[in-house]
């Protein structure tokens, strides 16, 4: 009776089987009775496919997992980045700032001064220099200064930078170009009584303005 | 919703996880890059400003070492700004970069040391000084 029930059971996947390949009799009765010798091979079969469906499907779902956790991951690594560099810019800013803006405002007072003196007639320069000697030094300070860029100035601050990086533990910021030309500044101020520069006190970290009783 | 009890409450749970892991990994390797980044532009821009207001105040203290010679080589009106230009240079908060009067004071200095020049007819404007064309160009 079993073979009956199969029989009915897999004729739809039979008789297709039978008219696809034109198979005879023989072979549909020898199938038959594969089919009718073990129901456990049948179920082998099932559980087989069943558990290949269920690997298939898995790792389907694995891929797809590491799919959005790469999705997801990297747009949190995008946002992440962006904060990130925000946050600590600023600070770095800041930093970086405090560190170069005397510096600049130094070599700025070199430009000024030499470049103002030029700018000045004849005679108020002489009101205000007395030795030809002076006038001169501060004619050619002015020319050498006036040949370097803003740029120039850069390049020149950056190698200072890149040479004290070098020489770490010498902590005397002289032998810089750019301090030179303020030294230079300096010597020729105290030469000319009559001009009067506010010099950055170099001991404090703040203007010396003379002005601000606030500022010890 | 914060508590999903339905089967994609874990999915959910899990991209948010994946979001934030990103997130965390991302900030660490951006907080690190921008450091350097912005320490980069700030020497850069702390030297030129320093160098345009260091530049102001050697103007500033040539002229009135002039005027204390010669107290009427100046007009008034030139003399007035001289003293402006001198206050504000003064007031400058040079070592808070993110103060916010900052803008405002540089504008009023360069405006104010366009006029003066103008006025003595004078060529002052060294190499990398901010161009009258594009004032923005410092300021952030």
């Amino acid at each position: 009776m079993e073979r009956s029930i199969a029989d009915e059971l897999y004729s739809d996947i039979g008789e297709p089987k039978a008219e696809l390949g034109q198979t005879s009799n023989t072979d549909v009765k020898e199938s038959h009775s594969l089919d009718g010798k073990d129901d456990e091979w049948c179920e082998d079969e099932l559980s087989w496919n069943g558990s290949d469906g269920e690997l298939d499907r898995s790792s389907d779902l694995d891929r797809e997992w590491q799919r959005r956790k790469k999705q997801f991951h990297s747009i949190g690594y995008r946002d992440g980045l962006l904060a990130g560099k925000e946050a600590s810019a600023q600070e770095g800013f800041n930093v970086g700032f405090k560190e170069s803006v005397l510096v600049g405002y130094d070599w700025g007072l070199v430009r000024g001064v030499t470049g103002a003196l030029n700018c000045l007639s004849g005679e108020l320069r002489g009101k205000i220099i007395e030795s030809q000697e002076t006038k001169t030094k501060f004619h050619n300070l002015y020319e050498s200064m006036n040949n370097l860029s803003t740029t120039d100035a850069l390049k020149l601050y950056n190698n200072d930078l890149s040479k004290r990086r070098v020489e770490e533990g010498k902590q005397n910021s002289d032998g810089s170009v750019l301090d030179s030309y303020h030294q230079q500044l300096r010597s020729l101020v105290l030469e000319s009584p009559a001009i009067e520069v506010q010099f950055r006190d170099k001991s404090n970290a703040v203007l010396s303005t003379g002005q601000d009783p606030s500022l010890e | 919703m914060d508590h999903q009890d339905d089967i994609f409450g874990a999915s959910v749970n899990l991209e948010d996880t994946h979001l934030k892991d990103g997130y965390q990994e991302g900030y660490e390797a951006g907080f690190a890059s921008g450091k350097d980044d912005g320490h980069e532009v700030g020497l850069k821009t702390g030297f030129i400003t320093g160098e345009e207001l260091g530049f102001y105040r050697g103007c500033i203290d040539v002229w009135n070492s002039v005027i204390r010679v010669e107290p009427t080589c100046f007009t008034t009106r030139v003399q007035k700004k001289i003293k402006e230009m001198d206050e504000l240079v003064s007031k400058y908060p040079i070592m808070e970069p993110e103060n916010e009067t900052v803008t405002d004071i540089m504008g009023s200095l360069r405006l104010k040391f366009r006029a003066i020049c103008a006025t003595l007819n004078l060529k002052l404007e060294y190499n990398g000084y901010p161009k009258a064309a594009d004032p923005n160009e410092i300021q952030f």
